[in-house]
């Protein structure tokens, strides 16, 4: 078979086969499970820049389809197919993971092989979701990355982890299942409407389920609700963020960065793509809402954050207040704050990413993560402290790198129709550097006190080596957006002219 | 003249005569014992292989036998149910020192019963069926007569399965008295004007149905039966007399279903489901012993499966025989991950007991997340399939609560599976190390099951279309 014909299909397989594959290996084998799974990790890295480079940005809609038929009775077909907007977070997503591999080498040393095909089969569930354009495909795919994160968190989290696995399987659980129910809904409108029973997202488009004139009281605000639900909880949007801190913190770093930086875009993507193109007059009707819940989230996450001890919590609730920041951006509308909100998807990944990742390298020296059990460091990991403070500039958008371009479109596109939002969500800004440097001072600048801290080795090379990547990317994206904002922008356009 | 038709029951009768070849072996010859659990595979896959080279005839014997795809399907279902039952019961025999051939007769006996039931177009023969059915599982049940549980398992199955016999039994008494017969497609035409009678014909013959299916509120007896009996016998109880009670109830509602009565038959099948749904899932919560637990599930699974029957038509049928399916495979792998786990059988068998198992014994400890996750609904199993299909066909009949309430009970389980697999994997192994590892009929039969239950969620196409054929014939 040609795999260059395909490259989609193989790019979403190839890391679920490899970890097929690597089951049957016994577990003794740690150096070869590492080296595999990372081996499979950059080579989906390969295939999706293959994937990059055949993709054309000139084209809003979607390129380099992959199509076969699956369950033709039930109108159910394989579909995979990438647009500027999928690129992006496939991108991210394909990029992240060897840093993830990488990053394990030092704190997984338990049941490696465990942690490995976990991570290789949460993956191909990401990338499937990211790329999927049949529904019923597209909800294998995402509820596919729900076991191995349960089991990442469960198995190699910290000390709370039972809890927190079981909290995340039931919140995403909760809200995905109810979507079920308005896919089947969607199917059986469109062809009762069409005389086609179909679960491609294409064909959907031309389905306008009515609204009414109550806020909910109609089929369109209820599947709209649906589908929203269960994206909001993957964001996590206010209220329904609870499960966030928990599975942050007590994830392993490899899940952290994993959770973080991709799997709340899953979120962000699935309003964008599925709410915004299915449902344009429930969006526009619910947009109100939104922009609130999603200011809350910004203020609330940002308060919340000042006020903790845990470093990793302290990172996990700042995603609620970034987080925020995107849902603002793709309710406010238009183009600019649109692209602004998916450039910030990239962003929050990259930084959010790198700090956990950063977390991780003095958590496997120390074996705490309170704030108070630091301080000082900057004497002591002289390199470290560069890369923590990169990490934390780019994370509070500082003009230059990455994090500022994003809230900065955000900010310019929801201040054109929504001022106010974009008033207090700025306190956000102004909130992030509060937090986030009080951190930094915390742990880097105050007098070093405790003895035990006077002995930590630096970054090492292999550290270095996955903090790098998201390096590169956070200044190239602070100092030239474009190359990145050009990709999404035809495919925006599209989704919101459409 | 009535023709025999004897070869279209070659499976019933080369499954009646090895069970009895196999009971007088055990009586004459006692050292071949360790043979029998592999002679009686072999029987019930040449039957499986007749079921599939005879060519299917139609109703035979003056319609009262119905030897179509549909017959099919029930039959490969129960077919293949005993073959996985009977390699999770050899190791389990062994064990115990219990290799007798009357068990293995016994699970034969009770497989034709299952057949004969799920294949029968008249009543008379779904009550032989059903006795068959019933009489070999009331002594299989009690078969540990050491073990007090056990007993009691057997003692209540009798009292419970005499009772919902009776109750049949009156039920087809007063339907003949409203339609003139018991030929269920001869009901079909003669139910125009439905009276009284009828409505509580219909309604007594559901009610013992759902007794054998466990739906609330007729569910009590499953939680102790399930615990005491044998661990091999409970998974054959759990999959295949459901099934066939199933069918028999699939072709009551296609059959005695005018136009008066649908609306009374949503509303009874409805309430059954939703009871079953929401009982079975909250009680299973609350279970220590993991039998227990399969128990509570089973009665929630009934109720997904019975929301294919509310929503009536072929498309509905076809859900709940892809169901019956994948809830064989899934469930007969969690039964058999139990009977491999548990090291004395006087003890309960307690979820705790479970604890860091899941690096000792990777197999069985696979095939029993895998099979949580199934029951769970979690794609891409075969569990998610089937649900997917009961609640496709809600939504279809425009019952959009229903499947809101499937889904929601759906959540609620996740918890209790869920947590099988934490004590799996999660938890540390307590000091001693298990008495023994995983023995290969049970790896063979773990692998199986999880083949089963992967390819047949990723690649269902095949597994549908037989079943859209099957339940063809009893769309409308």
């Amino acid at each position: 078979m040609d795999f260059a014909s395909f490259p989609l299909s193989t790019m979403i397989f190839l890391p679920g086969v490899v970890g097929l594959f690597l089951l049957l290996i016994p577990s003794r084998a740690v150096a070869f499970h590492r080296w595999v799974s990372l081996l499979a990790s950059v080579a989906t890295l390969a295939l999706a820049l293959f994937v990059f480079q055949g993709f054309d940005p000139s084209q809003g809609g979607f390129q380099l389809t992959e199509a076969a038929t699956w369950l033709p009775s039930l109108g159910i077909s394989y579909r995979v197919e990438v647009d500027g907007i999928s690129l992006l977070l496939v991108l991210l997503t394909a990029l992240l993971q060897p840093v993830v591999f990488l990053s394990s080498w030092g704190s997984i040393n338990d049941k490696v092989k465990g942690y490995v095909v976990a991570m290789l089969l949460l993956e191909t569930g990401v990338l499937g979701a990211f790329l999927a354009t049949d529904m019923f495909l597209f909800y294998v795919f995402w509820e596919l990355m729900l076991i191995p994160m349960y089991f990442i968190i469960g198995v190699w989290g910290g000390e709370r982890r039972v809890y927190a696995a079981v909290k995340f399987v039931l919140f995403t659980l909760a809200g995905s299942l109810l979507m079920l129910v308005a896919i089947l809904y969607m199917a059986f409108q469109y062809k009762a409407q069409f005389g086609v029973l179909t679960f491609s997202y294409h064909d959907w488009m031309a389905l306008r389920l009515p609204m009414g004139e109550g806020f909910w009281h109609s089929p369109q605000m209820l599947a709209f609700a649906a589908f929203a639900l269960a994206f909001a909880i993957k964001v996590p949007v206010w209220p329904v963020h609870t499960w966030l801190p928990d599975a942050h913190t007590e994830a392993p770093t490899g899940g952290s960065i994993i959770l973080a930086g991709v799997l709340l875009k899953l979120g962000t993507y699935g309003l964008l793509r599925f709410n915004r193109g299915l449902f344009p007059e429930a969006w526009d009707r619910s947009r109100g809402l939104f922009m609130v819940l999603a200011v809350i989230a910004i203020i609330y996450g940002a308060l919340v954050s000042w006020a903790q001890k845990d470093m990793k919590r302290l990172v996990a609730f700042s995603s609620v207040s970034h987080m925020g920041f995107i849902v603002l951006g793709m309710f406010a509308g238009g183009v600019t704050a649109t692209q602004g909100a998916l450039l910030q998807m990239v962003n929050h990944g990259l930084s959010t990413g790198a700090l956990f990742l950063l977390v991780g390298v003095i958590y496997d020296r120390r074996h705490t993560r309170m704030i108070e059990d630091y301080g000082g460091l900057a004497a002591v990991m002289p390199v470290y402290t560069g890369t923590f403070l990169l990490a934390t500039l780019a994370s509070i958008g500082l003009p230059g790198l990455n994090g500022f371009v994003g809230e900065f479109l955000i900010l310019l596109g929801t201040y054109q129709n929504h001022p106010v939002a974009a008033a207090l969500g700025a306190t956000g800004v102004i909130l992030g550097a509060v937090y986030m440097l009080s951190l930094v001072q915390r742990v880097f600048w105050n007098p070093l006190v405790h003895e035990e801290n006077r002995s930590l080795s630096d970054i090492s090379w292999r550290e270095m080596a996955s903090f790098a990547p998201l390096a590169v990317f956070m200044v190239w994206i602070g100092v030239h957006p474009t190359t990145f904002l050009t990709l999404s922008e035809k495919a925006v356009q599209k989704l919101l002219g459409g | 003249m009535i023709a025999l038709w004897l070869e279209s029951v070659a499976p019933e009768l080369t499954l009646v005569l090895l069970g009895g070849i196999l009971v007088l072996l055990d009586a004459f010859t006692p050292r071949w014992r360790p043979a029998f659990a592999w002679l009686t595979v072999a029987g019930v896959l040449a039957a499986l292989g007749l079921r599939w080279l005879v060519a299917a005839p139609g109703p035979v014997w003056v319609g009262a036998l119905a030897v179509d795809t549909l017959g099919r399907f029930a039959d490969s279902y129960i077919l293949v149910a005993c073959a996985l039952a009977l390699l999770a019961a050899d190791p389990y025999l062994s064990r115990t020192g219990a290799r007798y051939g009357e068990f293995y007769g016994l699970l034969l006996w009770a497989a034709v019963g299952a057949m004969t039931m799920a294949k029968a177009n008249h009543l008379l023969v779904v009550f032989v069926g059903l006795e068959l059915l019933s009489i070999s599982l009331y002594v299989l049940n009690a078969f540990h007569r050491q073990n007090l549980l056990s007993l009691e398992a057997g003692w209540k199955y009798l009292v419970v399965g005499a009772f919902s016999s009776a109750v049949f039994l009156f039920g087809a008494a007063l339907l003949y008295g409203a339609a003139g017969t018991l030929a269920l497609p001869a009901v079909a035409g003669k139910l125009s004007a439905p009276s009284p009678l009828a409505a509580l014909a219909l309604a007594l013959l559901a009610s013992a149905l759902a007794f054998k299916l466990a739906l609330f509120p007729f569910h009590a007896w499953a939680p102790d039966v399930y615990q005491g009996s044998p661990t091999p016998v409970t998974a054959f109880l759990s999959v295949v007399p459901k099934g066939a009670a199933l069918l028999v109830l699939a072709r009551v509602v296609a059959s005695a279903n005018p136009q008066e009565l649908t609306g009374r038959w949503t509303a009874a099948l409805a309430a059954l489901a939703v009871g079953s749904m929401v009982l079975g899932n909250l009680a299973a919560i609350a279970q220590r012993d993991i039998k227990r637990m399969l128990a509570y599930s089973g009665i929630a699974h009934m109720g997904y499966a019975l929301v294919g029957l509310v929503a009536f038509g072929a498309d509905g049928v076809a859900g709940v025989l892809v169901y019956l399916a994948a809830y064989t495979f899934m469930n007969i792998a969690a039964f058999a991950a139990v009977s491999a786990f548990s090291e004395s059988e006087e003890e309960p068998h307690l979820i705790n007991d479970l604890s860091g198992q899941g690096w000792e014994r990777p197999v069985v400890s696979f095939a029993l997340s895998l099979s949580m996750f199934a029951l769970a609904g979690i794609p891409p199993t075969v569990g998610f399939v089937g649900k997917f299909l009961v609640f496709r066909a809600a939504v279809n009949a425009n019952m959009v609560w229903l499947a809101v309430v499937g889904v929601l009970a759906s959540l609620v389980s996740v918890f209790f599976y869920v947590r099988v697999v934490y004590y799996l994997y999660m938890k540390p192994l307590p000091k001693r190390k298990p008495a023994f590892s995983e023995p290969w009929p049970v790896k063979l039969l773990s692998l199986a099951c999880v083949v089963a239950i992967l390819t047949l969620g990723v690649f269902p196409q095949g597994l549908l279309r037989f079943a859209q054929e099957a339940a063809g014939l009893l769309g409308r």
